[in-house]
């Protein structure tokens, strides 16, 4: 077979990925759960990730509780721990930073590095650095990762699933053909199921196939992200890494599920409220503000009714946003309806600046906003979030954000060490479970 | 050295006893001795600079500079950031060792335990936590407790981390 490509790593690409990422969390921290079935997100009322022991028993992503008894009795199901799993996560990508300081965060559980010209500093070959930051991976967050070496991203991408779990795979440019050829073209990153379609019509099965259309027809037929990742099947690099740990955003957006479902506009409102100030927290943080919000509400049936809201001016203040949602939500709720999760999300964003003076005292008044949510936030920042809320979002914080089993909280907020307070824990993630 | 009258006309004396005084006062303090003539000559202090005190002025506070050279409670029990773990005790095996139910213990995951570490181990599905001891080639956990049996392995022995500090905090 003619290989694609006749260099090995023109650049050096490294996709990492945590094998379950959530469920190994939990595993990792109570030796009780090893080697059992665990399922994560029982507070969602559906599986968010699973060990491989339940992927074995037949248990998929978005299982709801109830199949996944069916399928798997024995599964232990845990609520969401974000905190601790957010916390391992920082931890993953600082550990990959100590070999390279070009790492893509690409999602929670899985980051790309460039280890272009490191052999020499780093006294290893390629192989060795990524089978390196493996070893410190599993050894010091106590789970296992796959790790896939390429030229690019999306062979990087490939070779990290081609042994999973716990894989290490260094896919060369001179042998990226024989890994193509086992490949299902619709397995590649970025390629879904219309692309896969368009391909089948053309008996375009294997990745392999796909890399070795001839260009211009690739350019023809396809937009542009298709013929780049045409391009990089054939071991080029055209997809740069997003380095830099997050430092803006283009949109936020804050989606809340809670149960029961309620038809309680009231109640509704709140829950949106609280959506609303937890999106211009995070705004705050990142000194940005929006000029577009859009809020939706999905019922029971999973249906999302939404709108799209413009505000006069750029701001960073739930008081602002809710002025301009309130009006807007009686048409949208419905009173015959059940919701189950309200959501917003903010755009247009820009940096936060109250510096142009206007007519209208607006610049006073944004000042004064500014002041009072200065003091939120450091309360905040003192004595953990929503010390301080507004009075719309009073009944969501009234209650539970869960009744019944789904309202189970995770065990690291009821085992609190000497100090902590239910809003504020040691950003130290804890084993769990008797220590003897 | 000049002379009383000499002195008065400097610093402003009307009298000569005045300037007597003043150079008897240099004298108990070291600044002018009589040499063995009786003349007055410098004494030990004369070319000290006296230190007072500090007076802040526009200078850059040394403080800073100083508290370089310190670390946080953070950094002095904590090595690797990232392998660093928290747990809480609820057993008394190791009593002996001054570890109560109740501590807090800082972990560091990802070490190769050496003989005397205290470490924490994956026994029947439960953390444990015991002393490390090699014997040649052979491991074993160990309590500081007597009514606690040593601990020895018949398969792999799983140790998840090294014990790096205890924390046990009052109130």
């Amino acid at each position: 077979m003619e290989p694609l490509t006749l260099s090995t790593f023109p650049r050096a690409i490294v996709h990492i990925d945590g094998d379950a990422f959530f469920a190994s969390c939990e595993q990792s921290r109570r030796p009780k759960l090893q080697g059992r079935p665990v399922v994560t997100g029982k507070e969602r009322g559906i599986a968010a990730s699973m060990s491989y022991e339940a992927k074995a028993r037949g248990v998929t992503r978005g299982m709801c509780l109830a199949d996944i008894r069916k399928v798997c009795p024995e599964a232990v199901i845990l609520p969401s721990d974000y905190e601790t799993y957010s916390l391992l996560s920082k931890r993953f990508f600082a550990i990959v930073r100590r070999y390279t300081p070009d790492v893509e965060e690409y999602s929670i559980d899985e980051c790309f590095a460039d280890l272009t010209g490191l052999r020499r500093p780093l006294k290893m070959n390629y192989f060795e650095i990524a089978a390196r930051i493996k070893k410190d991976l599993d050894a010091e967050l106590g789970f296992t990762f796959s790790v896939g070496l390429a030229p690019n991203k999306v062979v990087a991408k490939i070779a990290s699933k081609w042994a999973k779990p716990s894989g290490l795979t260094a896919i060369p440019g001179r042998e990226l053909h024989r890994y193509l050829a086992k490949l299902p073209v619709e397995k590649v990153w970025g390629i879904g199921p219309n692309t896969t379609a368009l391909l089948q019509k053309y008996d375009i099965r294997t990745a392999l196939e796909f890399a070795r259309c001839e260009e211009p027809w690739v350019k023809k037929y396809f937009s542009k992200p298709f013929y780049q990742i045409w391009q990089e099947l054939n071991g080029y690099y055209v997809f740069e890494l997003a380095t830099g740990e997050h430092d803006t955003y283009y949109t936020i957006q804050k989606v809340k599920t809670f149960t029961p479902a309620s038809s309680d506009p009231a109640f509704v409102l709140a829950q949106l409220a609280k959506n609303i100030e937890n999106a211009c927290i995070k705004a705050r943080k990142y000194k940005l503000a929006t000029q577009r919000v859009v809020i939706f509400l999905r019922t029971q049936q999973f249906r999302d009714y939404g709108l799209e809201i413009d505000l006069s001016g750029p701001t960073q203040f739930p008081n602002d946003i809710l002025h301009a949602v309130i009006p807007a939500f009686d048409p949208l709720f419905s009173p015959a309806a059940a919701y189950r999760a309200t959501g917003v999300i903010l755009s247009k964003l820009t940096e936060a600046y109250y510096g142009q003076l206007d007519l209208f005292g607006e610049t006073i008044r944004m000042q004064r906003l500014s002041n009072l949510y200065e003091s939120v936030d450091m309360l905040r920042e003192k004595y953990g979030k929503h010390t301080v809320f507004l009075g719309a979002s009073y009944l969501a914080h009234k209650s539970a954000q869960h009744d019944g089993e789904r309202g189970h909280v995770p065990d690291r907020k009821i085992d609190l060490l000497p100090g902590e307070t239910a809003r504020k824990r040691l950003g130290i993630p804890m084993f769990m479970g008797e220590v003897t | 050295m000049p002379s009383d009258s000499e002195i008065s006309a400097v610093v402003g004396f009307r009298s000569k006893q005045a300037a007597y005084q003043l150079v008897t006062r240099f004298l108990e303090h070291g600044l002018l001795e009589k040499d063995a003539v009786g003349t007055l000559v410098p004494g030990p202090h004369f070319h000290a600079v006296p230190v007072l005190g500090t007076v802040t002025a526009g200078f850059p506070s040394p403080a800073e500079e100083e508290l370089a050279d310190t670390m946080s409670l953070d950094e002095y029990l904590i090595t690797n950031k990232e392998a660093t773990y928290i747990l809480k005790v609820n057993g008394e095996s190791m009593m002996g060792a001054g570890i109560l139910p109740g501590d807090m213990l800082l972990v560091e995951r990802g070490v190769e335990p050496r003989d005397g570490d205290i470490v924490i181990a994956q026994v029947d599905r439960e953390w444990t936590i015991k002393f490390f001891r090699k014997r040649g080639r052979a491991v074993f956990l160990e309590a500081a407790h007597q009514d606690f049996k040593p601990i020895y392995p018949t398969e792999e022995l799983k140790i998840a981390a090294v014990v790096r500090a205890v924390i046990r905090k009052y109130s």
